[in-house]
């Protein structure tokens, strides 16, 4: 039998054994919980085989292990975050015993209390903003009659791409000040790529909102408002997530 | 476009799950195990990612 490490998915607070009854770890493996003071760290065990330094280089490249370790690392997290203060670790954090575990813990602990403590009761949601794109087919244009002519069109198009996208910023400003009226905090992240998300239009915003539970319908209901407030452009939020944006140290 | 500007859903999109996953989270490194920086975890995944778009749109 290979040799086994300890998968970390989260550090909690107040987290019992049943909270996490019935769910499977990475590779069936069976979920425990390792308690050091008031922090209790949710792991289970893997083969280091996979998980190891070598193994995690091969399979981070395969898309199939990919998601299929993130969603299991993400089913996880929900279970936990759903009834106690979750701060959720990066994927594949790996430890070779319980005891190394506990060792992190005393370290961090005042990083991971402070992060703790700014999740307690709150959700992410993720609001992204995106130029829209017209629904209706271009109307056919005559072909150039000249090179000097097809080169006054390219650039015609490229300057009312960038009004467009200039104007989606400025929704996506205001869109923004509107929301941090209800949120406890806010992180940018880099727009994406659409070859990867599978968007249309350019991603001008793409922001996670630390959300109270309390405040979760206010939220949403501006968000319809500015979704309706500015049509010319995409507002598509989603959520409510585990904390994922709001619980990393200090020192990343 | 008519598709309602919020999803209440808890089931997150894995380019979503990946920024946040790859990106931050408690930072605790492994004891040993993990000595691949975030940053290169990102790029890893992102060119998985790309490879098998790229691969897809081939078809």
């Amino acid at each position: 039998m290979a040799e086994q490490g300890r998968y970390l998915y989260a550090v909690c607070r107040g987290l019992t054994p049943e909270a996490v009854d019935g769910i499977a770890g990475l590779g069936g493996g069976r979920l425990s919980l390792v308690a050091e003071g008031d922090l209790v760290a949710l792991v289970s065990p893997v083969d280091l085989d996979e998980y190891g330094e070598e193994g995690l280089r091969s399979n981070l490249e395969r898309l199939d292990w990919l998601e299929e370790a993130a969603r299991g690392h993400d089913a996880v997290v929900q279970a936990a975050a759903a009834i106690a203060p979750t701060a959720p670790t990066r994927l594949a954090t790996i430890f070779l015993d319980d005891e190394g575990v506990r060792r992190r813990l005393r370290e961090r602990e005042d990083a991971i209390t402070a992060a703790l403590d700014r999740v307690e009761g709150h959700e992410e949601w993720s609001v992204k903003v995106l130029t829209r794109v017209p629904d209706a087919e271009p109307e056919p244009v005559p072909v150039a009659s000249s090179g000097a002519e097809y080169l006054r069109r390219k650039r015609q198009e490229q300057e009312d791409r960038s009004a467009g996208d200039r104007d989606a910023h400025v929704a996506a400003e205001k869109v923004h000040e509107a929301l941090v009226t209800v949120v406890a905090a806010s992180r940018r992240l880099p727009p994406q790529d659409p070859r990867l998300a599978g968007h249309q239009g350019t991603m001008v915003h793409n922001v996670a909102y630390l959300v109270h539970r309390d405040r979760s319908d206010d939220f949403v209901t501006l968000v319809h408002e500015q979704s309706d407030a500015y049509p010319e452009v995409v507002v598509d939020a989603r959520g409510p997530w585990p904390p994922y944006s709001f619980a990393m140290l200090d020192e990343a | 476009m008519s598709a309602p500007p919020v999803e209440d859903t808890r089931a997150i999109a894995l380019v979503d799950l990946l920024d946040r996953l790859l990106g931050t989270g408690v930072v605790i490194a492994g004891d040993v195990v993990i000595s691949l920086a975030g940053v290169d975890l990102v790029e890893v995944s992102l060119r998985a990612l790309i490879r098998t778009v790229e691969e897809d749109s081939h078809e």
